[in-house]
């Protein structure tokens, strides 16, 4: 991947955004592959590839529920490096995506685990700042706070310096080696799990309740749509 | 009035990086202090301190409700109540604001609309529809944080009220449905659209693959997840891609 500097620095700004927002600040979902995967493929003037892998990577957060303190993948930044490295793989489209799939994964993982690092270091750094707490200066207050967003933002722009990196090397060690076959089946494999993640993510939010009916009507709809364009 | 719809702002913006320190000895405490700080900057000399600390102790719930907890703190605050009574009124509130809000939003409002936006992507909608997707739920984002933190404001200690208002129980009885109807409408159509440029091979290869995952996925949910299986699946392509040459 030889990208533009000014590219490449768009794609570092946006994937640090992105990370910040999945828990810190605003959590107004630019973290959702959605958006993330489509902004990375309108920064790189390749939105199509942006929307494909951002749908893969939606479908594979629907095997995420975000409750309380449980550890979960981070697939924003993921998705900006997926895109990025699905562009840059030589003749793109279904190549691309498989090579994309898997570089976002490797990211994704590496994300979930920083987000459990930087809490445990934001554990340490509160615990010592005890006594300053329970005295009740609120610069104090303040000031650990945004130290923490500060810190959610390194984490975040490290991830995606990693996953843009991951993208820099998947080229000349992967699309080489890999015939059309072969990237084929890393699409297919990746494409076959966001769909199960997706279905069985939603059927545990669903449960064995009347919505159960609804989601079987949705499916019905959807399987008579996607006839219907054929 | 002026100057409690300020501090009711400045305590807003500060609810939407809440969990900016997130950490496992406070979870969100800290962030609920530094929101409930404007809020309390009226109280007497001696009041002050002690509300600030007792702010920014243990908090946990979903992050768009906080504010509710927020707001009832800091009157109760203003109304006199006793730090014990304060402290448990916040304690109270965990659990309940935690499941409503992971009820209505993470479980409802956000796969809702992404599973319109899927479907919307894939019958051709393009970029506009991610659009849509940022616009509306952002919305219900903000009015939900808006209408948490000045409910809590509104009623302090009595808060409960707010909880029990009709307009949740029907969005939480409308959203399960809608929610469950448009993923359940989105998946096959995001099947064809991530499936259509692969050959015949692949698209039976990948409905496969689907089908054999969910199973897993479903079987042993304790143990599996989707990026595990995904990653493990990739490598196995990987190995098999390059030596199938």
């Amino acid at each position: 991947m030889i990208l533009p500097i000014e590219l490449l620095i768009a794609l570092m700004v946006w994937g640090t955004l992105v990370g910040v927002d999945l828990v810190s600040l605003p959590q107004m979902m630019i973290a959702r592959p959605l958006v993330a995967g489509t902004v990375a493929g309108a920064i790189l003037g390749d939105i199509p590839t942006g929307l494909k892998l951002g749908v893969v990577f939606e479908l594979l957060q629907y095997d995420i529920l975000p409750v309380g303190a449980v550890r979960y993948p981070e697939y924003g930044p993921a998705t900006v490096a997926a895109v990025a490295t699905a562009h840059a793989a030589p003749g793109g489209g279904v190549l691309g995506l498989g090579l994309g799939a898997l570089v976002g994964l490797v990211t994704g993982l590496l994300g979930g685990l920083t987000i459990n690092v930087l809490r445990r270091v934001n554990s340490r750094i509160v615990h010592a700042a005890t006594a300053q707490l329970e005295s009740g200066d609120p610069r104090a207050l303040v000031r650990l706070h945004v130290g923490g967003l500060l810190r959610d933002a390194l984490r975040a722009a490290f991830v995606t310096m990693v996953g843009l990196t991951l993208a820099w090397l998947a080229r000349p060690l992967l699309s080489g080696a890999l015939t059309v076959r072969g990237a084929l089946l890393l699409a297919v494999a990746a494409v076959g799990t966001a769909l199960a993640a997706g279905a069985s993510g939603t059927l545990r939010l669903v449960g064995r309740g009347p919505n159960l009916a609804w989601f079987a009507a949705g499916l019905g709809g959807g399987i008579l749509a996607t006839i219907w364009l054929r | 009035m002026a100057t409690v719809n300020g501090a009711l702002a400045r305590a807003l913006l500060r609810l939407f990086a809440v969990q900016g320190s997130y950490n496992y000895e406070r979870m969100l405490g800290v962030g609920v202090g530094v929101a409930e700080e404007p809020l309390l900057r009226d109280l007497g000399n001696g009041q002050y301190g002690p509300a600030v600390a007792r702010g920014a102790h243990f908090f946990n719930a979903h992050p768009y409700l906080t504010g509710l907890a927020v707001g009832a703190a800091a009157r109760a605050e203003h109304d006199g109540a006793s730090p014990d009574q304060i402290e448990r009124l916040r304690e109270a509130l965990c659990g309940p604001l935690g499941s409503l809000g992971d009820r209505l939003v993470w479980a409802g409002w956000l796969p809702l609309l992404s599973g319109l936006t899927i479907a919307a992507i894939a019958l051709g909608a393009g970029w506009f529809a991610v659009a849509g997707f940022l616009i509306v739920y952002n919305i219900g984002h903000v009015a939900l944080r808006w209408w948490a933190l000045s409910a809590g404001w509104t009623y302090g200690a009595r808060v409960s009220v707010a909880l029990h208002s009709p307009m949740l129980q029907k969005a939480g009885a409308l959203l399960g449905p809608a929610m469950a109807f448009a993923v359940g409408f989105a998946l096959p159509l995001a099947a064809r659209f991530l499936a259509v440029p692969f050959p015949r091979w692949g698209q039976l290869a990948a409905v496969v693959t689907a089908g054999l995952v969910f199973l897993s996925l479903r079987w042993r949910s304790d143990r599996l997840n989707g990026l595990r299986v995904a990653l493990v699946l990739s490598a196995v392509a990987l190995v098999v891609g390059l030596i199938w040459q």
